[in-house]
């Protein structure tokens, strides 16, 4: 088609106003050309053979490259596949192995963390100061801890242990109750308390210090205490506290005699005095009856010689000096005499017995308004807070301890004045009769 | 033996704290004054009552108001001596419950004590006080029946001893 096609344009491109001489020429010329074109196409469809040939070897050779590298690629596939599964079960296995050590590190941080915070708070750290601290890298590192960390954390558990059932006697510098250090012997038992000259010890965690409690128990337990600091033997009794050292805490929070009496307030005071009020009367009373006791005593062994410095011989002067020895006179005579000395003996009772009467009212008055003042600061504060209302509840009854401890010696001396004026009246009364009779009966003989 | 027995008196003080000391002081004392008034029962008394006796039946003249007085007198003095300590017997009992109300008071005071520096969570602080609280009330309302027991014992001996006594002091 193309040959045609250039065969067309050259015909129209013949010059048509060319000689007829020219034409065989032409003609000639036109068969020449065809000749030589035909060639040139020749050649052409002969290039163009040879090319297609060649294209269709390059094809066939490249298919069956194309078919040689499909075939490789199905067999890498196949390798990468079955690879692929050998990876995911090898991630698999290193899995479930990592997994168990993960927990187990994890472990070992938790206990290493509990320790810590054990050692911390053990009265072993007084004596080896520093424990906690070599713990610290194990619990709080997020890496796997060392083999040297792993021996450390066992170790340290271990001493504790041990530590925990020995009584040991070391040197240490203590804080006094004011604060300042000295160095001593301090005897620590078990984990539960430490004992030095001053008394029991209190274990600050935060500085890993012993100090001095600042109110030690009294009585028993501070002496057992201090006479075990000085034991010989392998035994010795000694008080400890088993709640390490709250007991002992809570004792330096309790209020002393002095301040458990301040806290009963007015009507505690009150009640102090009207006490110490009656104890002086009572005093001066004893005192007085006493001596007119021992005076009617002397006079008792002594009938025939009346002395006017007590009641009895008094009472016998009188009787002694009246005119007539008519019993009915001598009576009423002696019976006046006696009248006269009674109120003198029982002087003060009524009023030791009123103050004795009166010492628990007044106690219960303070507990009442005690509480009155409770339940006001519980209306004000809800019960949220028990500290608030025990603390209240407290100081109330202090008030009516203070009342029985100030009722009971008082009824109790009461009851001697009572029991001692009581027996010289009842002389006085029935006896001083028969007294003089028996005077009178000798004098006349 | 004794030994494990002062043990356990020492564990009850120490559970009740000091007023059970002196609840079991005042014991003492009450149990002596009662043991001492029974043995002057046994022993004193029947020596001075004979000498009173002899004392009336040698008198000639037992019927004028001065023998009465005289007798009367004689009644007296037995009535003094047979009743000497019984007041302070019946003052110890009277006072045995009142010590344990003060120790009660005590306990319940040191439980408050307890409960504010710790608040209600602690609650076997709070019952050792309370069974300290309650233990010298136990102590004293023992002491107070027993000792009440002894005293009127002890009294209706000193009535019948003395109506004895003015029974055989004829009065003609």
């Amino acid at each position: 088609m193309r040959i045609l096609t250039w065969l067309l344009a050259a015909c129209l491109l013949l010059p048509v106003s060319a000689a007829a001489a020219d034409l065989d020429q032409l003609l000639a010329e036109v068969k020449r050309q065809q000749i030589r074109l035909s060639q040139v196409d020749r050649q052409r469809e002969a290039r163009f053979l040879a090319e297609k040939q060649h294209r269709q070897q390059l094809l066939a050779e490249a298919k069956a490259r194309l078919k040689a590298l499909e075939k490789q690629a199905e067999a890498l596939k196949a390798e990468f596949e079955a690879n692929r599964q050998e990876l995911l079960k090898l991630e698999e296995k290193l899995q479930a192995s990592s997994g168990v050590l993960g927990e187990i590190v994890g472990t070992v941080r938790q206990v290493a963390g509990d320790l810590k915070a054990d050692l911390q708070q053990s009265l072993v750290s007084a004596q080896y100061p520093g424990r906690a601290a070599r713990l610290a890298p194990i619990a709080d590192s997020k890496r796997l801890p060392t083999l040297e960390q792993l021996h450390t954390l066992w170790t340290l558990m271990l001493e504790e242990m041990t530590e925990a059932g020995k009584v040991v006697r070391f040197q240490r510098e203590i804080l006094a109750s004011d604060g300042k250090p000295f160095e001593t012997d301090v005897v620590r038992i078990g984990v539960f308390n430490a004992i030095a000259a001053p008394g029991y010890l209190r274990y600050l965690p935060e500085t890993e210090q012993l100090m001095v409690l600042s109110r030690q128990p009294e009585g028993k337990p501070l002496r057992l205490a201090r006479d075990f600091l000085h034991a010989q033997g392998d035994r010795a009794p000694v008080a400890i506290d088993p709640t390490r050292g709250v007991f002992l805490e809570m004792l330096t929070h309790t209020p002393n005699a002095w301040e458990r009496i301040q806290q009963g307030g007015l009507i505690g005071y009150i009640i102090l005095a009207l006490g110490a009020i009656g104890l002086a009367i009572v005093a001066v009373r004893l005192a007085v009856l006493w001596g007119v006791g021992k005076r009617v005593e002397a006079q008792l062994a002594d009938v025939e010689q009346p002395r006017d410095d007590n009641p009895l011989g008094r009472i016998f002067l009188t009787a002694l000096g009246a005119k007539s020895t008519d019993p009915e006179t001598l009576e009423a005579l002696l019976d006046e005499a006696i009248l006269r000395e009674i109120p003198p003996l029982e002087r003060g009772q009524s009023l030791v017995k009123l103050l004795a009467a009166v010492a628990p009212l007044l106690g219960l008055l303070g507990t009442v308004t005690g509480m009155i003042q409770t339940f006001q600061a519980i209306s004000l504060f809800g019960t949220g807070d028990p500290k608030l209302m025990a603390g209240g509840i407290s100081q109330a009854l202090v008030t009516t301890m203070l009342g029985l401890s100030v009722a009971i010696p008082l009824l109790f001396l009461h009851a001697l004045l009572a029991s001692r004026s009581r027996t010289i009246v009842s002389i006085l009364e029935e006896q001083s009769a028969g007294l003089v009779s028996q005077i009178l009966e000798k004098r006349r003989g | 033996m004794t030994m494990a027995w002062i043990e356990a008196v020492n564990d009850f003080i120490a559970q009740g704290g000091p007023v059970v000391k002196l609840i079991l002081v005042a014991a003492v004392l009450l149990w002596t004054l009662v043991t001492e008034r029974y043995l002057f029962f046994l022993w004193v008394y029947p020596r001075l009552r004979r000498q009173w006796l002899q004392r009336w039946n040698q008198r000639r003249d037992k019927h004028s108001w001065y023998a009465l007085k005289i007798r009367e007198r004689l009644i007296s003095e037995a009535r003094l001596q047979l009743r000497r300590t019984l007041p302070l017997i019946k003052i110890l009992v009277s006072l045995s419950p009142l010590l344990g109300l003060f120790g009660t008071v005590n306990g319940m005071i040191h439980m408050f004590d307890a409960l504010a520096v710790f608040g209600t969570g602690n609650a076997r602080a709070m019952a050792t006080h309370i069974s300290q609280a309650t233990l010298p009330t136990l102590a004293g309302m023992t002491q107070a029946i027993a000792g009440l027991y002894a005293s009127q014992r002890i009294e209706r001996r000193v009535e019948a001893a003395t109506r004895h006594l003015s029974d055989q002091l004829h009065f003609e």
